[in-house]
């Protein structure tokens, strides 16, 4: 239960951000994905059930607070979370790279998933120009966000041990 | 220090199958079921509870960014002058505030000034939220059904079409912009009457899709509503034509338009109610 609580008020904080906060973030046309931060940074805490489960909370979420339709960011984050907790047993206190990589990796990945999935339901726009001017600059923003936040929440997460910035995780 | 167990793949992996196929079901559950449907509800319900939430976004940031904005003229501070700096912040407050009141009578009054000449009933709205994800260009509106708005009712800033309601809450509205990629308007060009249809570009930009290469087209040109497809009335102003070009291997012209409405610093909007088709305006009809 002391770790379920930290996890669902970092859910709902990211939840009110997205609605509230993102919009006024914006770069351009690219808006910056709370959602998605959270989930990658508890799935790299936690582990992948928690970060699955997470991340189809996280998804429904961001998919019911759109205009688009329900069911692509659900089905992305879902994934995002397992695979990015996959990872969690690989936090290693030794330096920053291996969290960066991570980051940068899954949320490029979600990006691009993402993208794809609204490409084939026809509800995107061409695949190339969507790369470049909503996934590529969306996973470079988020990236840079990630790195400002998954510190902070990763010690938010993990009260009961003593994290230092990047520092072993698992 | 205690550290927490690793948890099994295995059991995670059971997990993950389970929540991808719930998120199937839910994907398919939406695009089958119909407007009225459980997950649609869902949706309205959590646009309602975000309506506030995007108000609150709308409003704590506008102060903001204006404070920064003179902030930035206020000179070195000085223990002894403090009574003098709160004083200097309130009048400067109370002149934003003034000047703010100001400007937002000048445009209601364009705006409906606009809509008293064209025959239309309209309902003014302010704007409470912006797009929350990359993907859509869609704005959230403070009226909603309980002001009579409904769906598929068109928009308009104060100097011509904003985009369409796509869906109602009691209290608030969303609005799909023309420059989102999903959204089309039916349009022709006011000079050469050639039609085509106006769409959202991924990129942000806005195109005019389907023109024969026969039609005459150029930058300047003034593009306006056709009237067909029942959602925009005739002759509400669109934008102008930016470029114009024409490739051997298309069968129509690659046309790009500004937007007549500001969309960028966008604050009150006309949401027409009454679709009763409009006698050209600036058409020459």
């Amino acid at each position: 239960m002391s770790r379920i609580l930290p996890t669902v008020g970092a859910l709902l904080v990211a939840a009110v951000l997205q609605a509230a906060l993102a919009p006024y973030l914006a770069i351009g046309q690219v808006v910056p994905n709370f959602l998605l931060l959270v989930v990658v940074t508890i799935a790299l805490v936690e582990g992948p059930g928690p970060g699955a489960a997470v991340g189809f909370s996280a998804g429904l979420v961001f998919d019911l607070l759109g205009s688009g339709p329900v069911g692509p960011m659900l089905l992305v984050l879902t994934l995002t979370g397992y695979l990015a907790g996959l990872m969690h047993e690989n936090m290693f206190a030794e330096g920053w790279l291996l969290p960066l990589t991570v980051l940068a990796i899954a949320t490029l990945s979600a990006e691009v998933a993402y993208g794809l999935i609204l490409v084939l339901l026809n509800v995107g726009g061409p695949f190339w120009s969507t790369f470049l001017t909503k996934m590529l600059p969306g996973a470079v923003y988020n990236t840079v966000l990630a790195l400002l936040i998954f510190p902070w929440l990763a010690r938010f997460l993990r009260r009961e041990t003593s994290i230092t910035t990047f520092q072993r995780l698992g | 220090m205690k550290l927490p167990q690793p948890e099994r793949p295995s059991g995670a992996l059971g997990v993950v199958i389970a929540l991808v196929v719930v998120s199937l079901v839910i994907t398919t559950v939406w695009y089958r079921e119909g407007d009225r449907g459980p997950i649609h509800k869902l949706r309205t319900g959590v646009q309602t509870a975000a309506a506030p939430l995007q108000a609150a976004g709308e409003l704590v940031t506008r102060p903001v960014r204006g404070v920064f904005a003179w902030a930035s003229d206020l000179g070195v501070s000085r223990s002894q002058l403090a009574a003098l700096r709160r004083q200097n912040m309130e009048l400067r407050t109370s002149v934003a505030g003034l000047q703010e009141a100001r400007q937002e009578n000048e445009r209601l009054r364009a705006l409906f000034g606009f809509v008293k000449t064209s025959n239309l009933q309209a309902v003014g709205a302010r704007v409470i939220g912006r797009p929350t994800t990359s993907y859509e260009r869609v704005i959230t509106v403070d009226r909603g059904s309980a002001d009579g708005i409904k769906i598929e009712m068109p928009v308009l800033a104060g100097d011509g079409l904003l985009g369409q309601t796509i869906s109602v809450t009691q209290h608030s509205a969303r609005v799909r912009l023309i420059t989102d990629a999903r959204s089309g308007v039916s349009a022709m060009i006011q000079a050469s009457r050639a039609e085509g249809v106006v769409k959202g570009m991924v990129g942000g930009g806005v195109a005019f899709a389907f023109v024969s290469r026969e039609a005459t087209a150029k930058a300047g040109d003034v593009i306006i509503t056709s009237g067909f497809g029942g959602i925009y009335p005739k002759g509400l102003l669109v934008g102008e034509i930016i470029s114009a070009s024409q490739t051997p291997s298309s069968l129509f012209q690659d046309i790009r338009v500004a937007p007549a409405a500001d969309l960028a610093g966008l604050e009150e909007v006309v949401v027409l109610t009454s679709a009763a088709p409009v006698t050209a305006i600036g058409s020459g009809e």
